[in-house]
């Protein structure tokens, strides 16, 4: 989303400046030289186009929504582009330490997989919460105590500025060990 | 956490986020607004009166003059805000160089690029550390490290800490003779499975 954002917002900002600078030129010219105008935005056209056009028309209705829609998702670009940086405790005052969810998910993965017992692993991590699924071969219920205790060790040794809640899951799969 | 070395962690994309929350706001209040009109919660009168209101072609008429002032302000708003936005958001982040001091006869300034060098190549001396990206952030006069630490699988993040901040930070406040120095660190934990080989040149 910070992506689009970076890649949107010039565009906004360059369409305003374009839509501002039509309305100037198009004033002055209607002002300064009559004759000549329209000079670039045909707005007679659309002047002829919408008289008879009332509050409660099909047409007004839809272009309103369609401008809503459009404004609603600007609007949720706006508001969801934050950063998702994970926080470590500062070591001293002047240092602020962070790492991105997904490093903190590999660090996770590596750990979970590292059990003996684990087949495979997947993990979703956020500043807040840490997921686990994994599955083995073994009875779930134990594999899962243990790689509990693994994570929980884990983030022990990883000082992080608030510790994340940590579900865990496991499956039990079917297949040789 | 200093506020100055949290403000380093990234660029802000603050202002783009506002302006483009503000630009969402107003479109979805207009598209409102012009559905709540057209379905009569304003009165059905004034649902059913055209979109180009005589009143409003009456006053234009009357007021020509008013009408093209009210018209070149709205455009020339617009133009100086979108180009205003526009600029800003494709602005690089500038990499200060930093002046060690202003006096006149004995300014010193030091090059960006030879504190990044020299903070890198002790930050990628580090036990664990097997790849270091270095830049300044801020102002010349009141500068910030960025560091982004690429950490060896393994490695504990305590240790690694504790060298960074009594060797290379500690180099860098000297060199500066500053007492702090705000810098963010940005860890990549566990990115390579073992200690990279020394590279030939």
């Amino acid at each position: 989303m910070r992506l689009l954002l970076r890649v949107l917002a010039p565009l906004l900002g360059l369409l305003l400046a374009v839509v501002g600078l039509a309305i100037v030129v198009e004033t002055v010219t209607l002002w300064v030289a009559p004759g000549s105008s329209p000079l670039v935005v045909p707005w007679p056209v659309w002047q002829t186009a919408a008289e008879g056009l009332t509050w409660q028309s099909g047409a007004v209705r839809g272009a309103a929504v369609a401008v809503g829609v459009v404004g609603l998702l600007v609007l949720v670009l706006g508001l969801v582009a934050r950063r998702h940086d994970v926080y470590l405790a500062d070591p001293v005052p002047e240092v602020t330490v962070t790492t991105s969810p997904r490093s903190l998910a590999r660090t996770v993965g590596h750990e979970v997989r590292s059990h003996a017992d684990v087949v495979s692993a997947s993990v979703v991590a956020s500043a807040k919460k840490i997921t686990v699924k994994a599955s083995t071969l073994d009875p779930a219920e134990a594999v899962r105590e243990d790689v509990r205790a693994r994570v929980d060790a884990m983030l022990v040794r990883l000082p992080l500025a608030r510790r994340p809640r940590v579900s865990v899951s496991v499956t039990t799969t079917k297949g040789v060990k | 956490m200093s506020r100055r070395s949290r403000a380093a962690v990234a660029r802000s994309a603050g202002g783009d986020r506002t302006l483009t929350t503000v630009l969402g706001l107003v479109l979805v209040a207009a598209a409102v607004l012009a559905l709540l009109v057209g379905y009569g919660v304003f009165g059905q009168f004034r649902a059913q009166r055209p979109l180009i209101d005589p009143i409003l072609v009456q006053w234009v008429a009357d007021h020509g003059a008013a009408t093209r002032w009210i018209a070149l302000g709205i455009g020339l708003v617009l133009f100086v805000v979108g180009l205003w936005w526009t600029l800003r958001s494709l602005r690089p982040e500038p990499r200060p160089d930093v002046s060690l001091s202003e006096v006149p006869g004995e300014r010193l300034t030091v090059e960006h690029a030879a504190i990044c060098e020299a903070v890198r190549h002790d930050a990628e001396s580090i036990e664990g550390v097997s790849r270091a990206r270095v830049r300044l952030v801020g102002t010349p006069m009141r500068p910030a490290l960025r560091i982004a630490l690429t950490m060896v699988e393994g490695s504990d993040v305590r240790d690694v800490w504790a060298e960074l901040d009594g060797r290379v930070l500690a180099r860098a406040r000297e060199a500066f003779s500053v007492s702090a120095l705000p810098t963010a660190v940005r860890l990549e934990l566990d990115a390579t499975s073992a200690p990279t080989q020394a590279r030939v040149e």
